[in-house]
């Protein structure tokens, strides 16, 4: 076993054993998935309009260089800064640059899935700039020094004591003032408006990017987004290369979906579409009264168009909208942490191995019982498990499974194809482990079987085979062997 | 380093695609339905409207005239305790002589335009924090979702609608469109309208500590929408 199987194992044990985020995940993940079918039962024609949605994406993935050079050019002309980074570490200092060069202390930011791919707030940090989570989940996992549970839940694992606790022990706050949910609420806001103030830069991720127009739409719930795009004078968006739309009437569609997939509701509170900076004032009349002054575009590649040219490009259809998650029997289980890397869940097991490659990632393929529920709930129909077999094929192509996994298939197949070897070693394992049964149950296997009875009981097998049944009562006539 | 760098991911993303396996990515570029004119101003849509928007408590006030709207306004900033207002220009909001009735009601506009100066944006933007509400109009309504969209552009701040504990917005019954994919359909050029376009479905909301709803977290905790005919 590698060192990372080894942790990935490590920490799925870690989240079973723990009754806290179990009760969290049935909590969360059950409301989640009853919102979804609930906010989907309100639109007529749901299934055409996910139809019309796929292939909206799948047309723009198809034709993804020239989305990306149209929107380069309308950001462009609405005085936008569009940069482009091949690799995270590109990305990360393209932003630290800009920061330099304003003299940036303090920047505020908005919750990005892309932003913690290629781990920009370290590489601000390291160049002295603070940068303060604005989302609430977000800020108290940065204040906990932990990391995001779920796409659009972050703080699952956590309770209402834990987090007062946090702000008491790290803010100072008073225990009257982080009494309940709306006071800890309340004095996060006084916190982090502070900082809103005071930021010189704003950071943001992007949901999707329009390309006929330049746009970049972000949506949020709390407001942080539209904060942290409007106040600081210099806003840098960072959005992976394949977040785009090719117009507003598509975005439209996409939008109809992507707040029913992600939380149940028909539109998030606030969907912020950002056309370029600030408008100056011209001869024509008065510019715009807030905004920012620059707005920076980085556009991350970082593994996409490497993922792109292969079987597991359909992921890059991907919305981000984490129905996959609270659908899914074994997220429901071991939460997001487990999975390790920053993209949990269905669609993070094919991110993950897809964006950073299967040496370090070769369990998530297989933490999936291709049950086809991800599939069912996607609002551009992924079909992840066709995802998850085609990883998995590429791990057994590359020697990467278990070492009794490529001793035992072969031997498997040489004796399923042999029909009276197959018949005879059957007969004998059942009589076998008819004698090692009590009461028609097997408890106790031995060897590496035994991981199966640890936890559950198996039935002894009939005393006669289907086979043998069969031939008792089928007339001995077509070839039914 | 940019043009290099570009230059890598593009040329990347071309060989990617020779090779891409993209189910349904064949045949014509699909085309987005909707609506190619305004709705009418069905008591419907109307209806709809009022009832998602009062699901995610938000309030609807109906203003049977223009010209109670200063009345309508004053009586919810009241409510509130505010005394000065950030508004959009007069102009964008519908209501003529409307910010003359709110001064002779005891409300002022707080009128600002942030600098680029990093200190001087700080102390105004700070300067802009305690006032009470926020005042502007509405390009649109989205009935399924009870959200209303704001383009905001020159002499229409975004901060109106977002820095104020509560936020007003004058929305005409004419624009109430069934949902997004209608409207921005119908309208795309909303996007490019102004910098900013925004569609807003009820109070700043948060569910992050152990799924419990609780408002007001970034943006408004109160939202009121005046429907004039």
């Amino acid at each position: 076993m590698t060192e990372a199987s080894a942790r990935f194992h490590r920490s799925v044990a870690e989240a079973l054993a723990d009754p806290h985020l179990r009760q969290a995940l049935d909590r969360t993940t059950g409301r989640l998935a009853g919102g979804l079918a609930k906010a989907f039962a309100t639109i007529p024609d749901a299934g055409a309009l996910r139809d019309t949605a796929r292939r909206i994406r799948a047309h723009t993935i198809a034709h993804l260089d020239q989305h990306l050079d149209q929107f380069e050019r309308a950001a462009t002309a609405r005085g936008c800064h569009v940069h482009w980074a091949p690799t995270a570490a590109d990305a990360t200092r393209l932003v630290v640059d800009i920061a330099r060069a304003r003299g940036v202390s303090l920047a505020v930011k908005s919750k990005s899935m892309v932003t913690e791919e290629i781990e920009l707030n370290a590489a601000l940090g390291a160049a002295g700039v603070r940068v303060v989570e604005s989302d609430l989940g977000e800020f108290v996992v940065q204040l906990a020094d932990d990391r995001p549970s779920h796409i659009i839940a972050p703080i699952v694992h956590m309770s209402r004591d834990d987090v007062a606790r946090l702000f008491e022990d790290k803010l100072g706050a008073r225990p009257d003032e982080v009494a309940d949910i709306p006071a800890i609420t309340a004095f996060a806001r006084r916190t982090l408006r502070q900082e809103f103030l005071q930021a010189g830069m704003g950071i943001s991720g992007v949901n999707l990017a329009v390309a006929d127009t330049g746009s970049l739409c972000l949506v949020t719930n709390e407001g942080n987004g539209r904060l942290t795009t409007t106040l600081p004078r210099v806003h840098v968006a960072v959005m992976g290369l394949e977040r785009i739309v090719p117009t507003a009437a598509d975005l439209g569609v996409v939008l109809q979906l992507l707040a029913r997939s992600a939380t149940g509701q028909a539109l998030s509170v606030y969907t912020n579409i950002i056309t370029g900076p600030r408008r100056p004032a011209t001869s024509d009349g008065p510019g715009e009264p807030d905004g920012p002054d620059e707005l920076h575009i980085v556009v991350v590649d970082n593994g996409r168009s490497r993922l792109l040219g292969g079987e597991l490009a359909e992921i890059l259809y991907c919305v981000r909208c984490g129905a996959c998650l609270n659908i899914c029997p074994v997220y429901h289980h071991i939460g997001g942490h487990a999975y390790g890397g920053v993209y949990p869940g269905p669609v993070g097991s094919v991110v993950s191995p897809g964006l950073m490659g299967l040496d370090e990632w070769s369990e998530l393929p297989h933490a999936s019982s291709l049950c086809g529920a991800c599939r069912d709930v996607c609002p551009v129909r992924i079909d992840l498990p066709r995802l998850l077999l085609n990883l998995r094929a590429q791990t057994v192509a590359a020697r990467m499974g278990p070492a009794w996994l490529r001793i035992a298939m072969p031997l498997y197949a040489a004796i399923a194809t042999r029909p009276v070897l197959y018949r005879w070693l059957g007969s004998l394992a059942a009589r076998l482990s008819r004698m090692m049964g009590h009461d028609g149950w097997l408890d106790r296997l031995p060897g590496p079987l035994s991981a199966w009875t640890t936890e559950r009981d198996f039935p002894v097998p009939a005393p006669r085979s289907f086979v043998q049944e069969h031939h008792a009562h089928a007339p001995r006539a077509g070839g039914c062997e | 380093m940019s043009a290099a760098a570009r230059a890598q991911i593009f040329d990347s993303i071309r060989r990617g695609l020779v090779r891409a396996v993209l189910p349904d990515a064949a045949g014509s570029r699909p085309t987005p339905e909707g609506r190619s004119s305004p709705p009418s101003a069905s008591a419907d849509a109307l209806e709809a409207f009022t009832r998602a928007l009062t699901a995610l408590t938000g309030r609807v006030h109906r203003a049977a005239a223009v010209d109670m709207v200063p009345d309508l306004v004053a009586a919810i900033a009241h409510e509130h305790g505010a005394r000065g207002f950030l508004a959009w220009d007069e102009s964008h909001l519908g209501v003529p002589g409307l910010f003359a009735a709110l001064a002779s009601r005891g409300l002022e506009r707080v009128d600002y335009d942030l600098p680029f100066d990093a200190a001087s944006r700080e102390a105004h933007a700070l300067a802009l924090a305690g006032v009470g509400v926020g005042l502007t109009g509405a390009d649109a309504a989205i009935a399924d979702a009870g959200a209303i969209v704001l383009a905001h552009g020159p002499g229409r701040g975004r901060l109106a609608s977002l820095l104020p504990p509560a936020h007003i917005a004058v929305l005409s019954a004419r624009q109430i469109w069934p949902t997004m994919p209608d409207l921005l359909a119908a309208r795309p050029g909303l996007l490019d309208a102004g910098s900013n376009l925004v569609a807003i479905a009820g109070p700043s909301r948060t569910a992050d500590i152990e799924m419990t709803l609780t408002h007001g977290v970034h943006g408004p905790k109160y939202l009121h929408v005046i429907v004039v005919p």
